[in-house]
């Protein structure tokens, strides 16, 4: 009898602990691709460069993030924007306008809206979320694909997670873990972006990608592009830097 | 004897029953003639009412605009499209819009800001004149903006106070200013109630860096006689083809419908009030038969014959009708214009009467017309003719021994 019980035991365990070893794998995973980019806090320099049918254009930001609630960005090129910055605290985002010296916190209204001209939403900011935490994700993939050996994670947003896509498709090199891609799909699963990933270099003491370029679906021969020029992380950053008076600096 | 003479006569003799038959017919004729022009200034009221509150008769657009009111999509020579319309004796005007985030203290809200051309939109609409509180817009006052009713509520603004505009510009940037309230409209169309900010052209155009073009031109008829149709027709022959040109017909089906039902619905009334008409006017003129009916006896007795008497009673009453319809017409015609110049202000009834999205002018005016009289007048003559056979066939038919003994 006792023999029965512990191999039903065993049984159980059995199956058990390969699905769990795989989602603390996912989960470890996503956690380094999250923190490949914030860390406890961070300071980088960006360029922006936006290209649409009607006009291309690049800035120059500085942002500062500090967790994952606090982020600031302020403009520092071209002269024309130099100094309007916005403010994410917690789920609410404010923009200081040098040129009338306002600063207006932005309704829900607004969300979809886009961010500094770009093919980023309001929104995106707001919900610059962390995958592990708003979305159940599986390895769909495994191995060589187009002469590289990458993983793939399809990741289904968790039923309460307040995200607006249907489902993500990150790919990341299975060495490294650098991503490569990641495709982002509406509700009705159609592909609705895609970010790619590329120029690895070293940035904030380790390998990581330094260029993002988004590209709209519907667009596809528009896209904005991020440049990292310089990343910190972990510096002593003050709540006070996340505040609206600073954001008027 | 004429029969004519004869009956003028019998008219005059019978002065005070002829004075009461051709007043009750008089009176009838005028509340036709009153009845018929308001119906017709309803439906003109209505139409008018709506083109001119903001739509105007045409609009024209790049194809799409209007499901997509994308900044680029853009009539870049609109300069020329205007001169053009204009040249063909037609008002024009252009507009401009952009969207973005109006904000004033803690709130904000996602609006349309509406770019006019303050010397050219008075001639196709009356905007300017829907300012409920404060004063429209002027090309002085490089600040002021006047926003929708709702929207005001919505931000808790009144006159005066500042409001953040940000959006973005075509060339990419940011649009960045600040504006004050100028002035608050009254319901025009729910698009500027809620969401509405009406500024000048060249205000919007260094806003948001779009230095020439349009989204959108209004096209007004200056000779309200032509055919909504034909002016259609006319612009088409005038500009590009790659343009999408709508009546307002065409822009809101819903309205245009709306009218089209009430017009019938107001037919209807109208055939009601003409049956009333011809009852009184039957009455009246078996009244004035009957009570002479011992006349007519006397008259048999000494050798009228039937078909004689038929055309005096026909006579006597054209008489009456001529001189009713044109006291009627003169009457009716009078009303009519004062109600044409000075309207049924209902504003009382009902405040800010809107349907589907579309305000509608409380006062209501009349609209004198060659039709809304004469059809009244033709009308009454006809009414007459019928009413009068009965009373004619029986009087020319009596015995005239049971007719003199009539009482």
């Amino acid at each position: 009898m006792r023999s029965l019980v512990t191999l039903i035991m065993i049984g159980l365990l059995a199956s058990v602990f390969p699905a769990n070893a795989d989602k603390s794998r996912v989960r470890t995973l996503l956690n380094e691709i999250d923190d490949m980019w914030r860390g406890q806090s961070s300071y980088a320099i960006t360029t922006m460069q936006v290209k649409t049918r009607h006009y291309t254009r690049s800035m120059k930001l500085e942002g500062w993030s500090k967790g994952k609630e606090k982020t600031l960005f302020r403009i520092i090129e071209p002269l024309r924007e130099k100094g309007t910055a916005t403010l994410k605290s917690a789920n609410h985002i404010y923009t200081y306008l040098p040129k009338t010296d306002r600063t207006i916190k932005l309704t829900s209204g607004m969300m979809m809206g886009s961010w500094m001209g770009s093919h980023l939403t309001n929104d995106d900011l707001v919900k610059e979320a962390r995958l592990e935490e708003d979305y159940d994700a599986t390895i769909s993939f495994e191995g060589v694909r187009d002469g590289q050996d990458i993983m793939e994670f399809t990741l289904i947003p968790k039923i309460d997670a307040a995200v607006v896509w249907g489902k993500l498709q990150l790919i990341i090199l299975a060495d490294s873990h650098i991503p490569v891609v990641e495709y982002y799909y509406d509700e009705d699963m159609l592909l609705a972006r895609t970010i790619s990933f590329s120029a690895i270099k070293t940035l904030g003491g380790r390998q990581r990608p330094s260029v993002l370029r988004v590209v709209p679906a519907d667009k596809p021969d528009e896209y904005t592009e991020f440049v990292y020029e310089q990343l910190t992380f972990d510096l002593d950053l003050s709540d006070s830097l996340f505040s609206l008076s600073s954001l008027r600096k | 004897m004429n029969i004519i003479t004869l009956a003028a006569r019998n008219v005059y003799r019978n002065g005070h029953r002829s004075v009461v038959t051709a007043a009750a017919m008089a009176f009838a004729c005028a509340m036709m003639i009153v009845f018929a022009s308001l119906i017709e200034g309803f439906v003109k009221g209505s139409e008018q009412n709506i083109v001119a509150m903001n739509s105007g008769d045409i609009q024209i657009h790049r194809p799409g605009y209007r499901d997509d009111p994308d900044i680029y999509s853009l009539m870049i020579d609109s300069a020329d499209l205007c001169n053009r319309i204009r040249q063909a004796g037609f008002a024009t005007s252009e507009r401009i819009f952009a969207f973005g985030l109006l904000a004033s203290g803690q709130s904000s809200s996602g609006v349309q800001l509406r770019g006019l051309d303050l010397d050219f939109e008075p001639t196709v609409t009356l905007l300017n004149r829907q300012v409920m509180l404060g004063d429209w817009l002027d090309k002085t006052d490089h600040h002021g903006v006047v926003i929708g009713k709702k929207l005001a509520r919505l931000l808790d603004v009144s006159l005066g106070d500042e409001l953040v505009f940000v959006g973005q510009t075509a060339d990419g940037y940011m649009a960045n200013d600040t504006f004050y309230v100028r002035g608050i409209m009254r319901t025009v169309s729910s698009a500027i109630d809620n969401a509405g900010v009406l500024m000048s052209k060249s205000m919007l155009r260094e806003l948001i860096a779009l230095p020439e073009g349009a989204h959108e031109l209004v096209v007004m008829r200056t000779d309200s006689m032509m055919n909504l149709e034909l002016a259609s027709q006319k612009i088409k022959a005038l500009i590009r083809s790659d343009l999408e040109i709508l009546n307002w017909r065409q822009l809101m089906p819903i309205i245009s419908r709306f009218i089209e039902t009430a017009h019938v619905q107001t037919l209807i009334m109208m055939l009601f009030t003409y049956i009333a008409v011809a009852s009184v006017v039957l009455n009246a003129m078996l009244m004035s038969v009957f009570e002479r009916i011992h006349e007519f006896g006397i008259m048999k007795a000494i050798g009228v014959r039937p078909w004689q008497i038929v055309r005096l009673v026909y006579a006597e009453t054209f008489i009456m009708t001529i001189v009713a319809s044109v006291i009627g017409a003169l009457l009716g015609s009078g009303i009519t214009w004062y109600l044409q110049n000075h309207g049924i202000d209902m504003s009382s009834l009902a405040e800010g009467i809107s349907f589907s999205g579309i305000a509608l002018d409380p006062v209501w005016y009349a609209s004198l017309s060659s039709e809304s009289v004469l059809t009244p007048v033709i009308f009454l003559f006809v009414i007459a003719a019928i009413a009068v056979i009965y009373p004619a066939i029986k009087v020319a038919v009596i015995h005239p021994v049971d007719a003199v003994h009539h009482h």
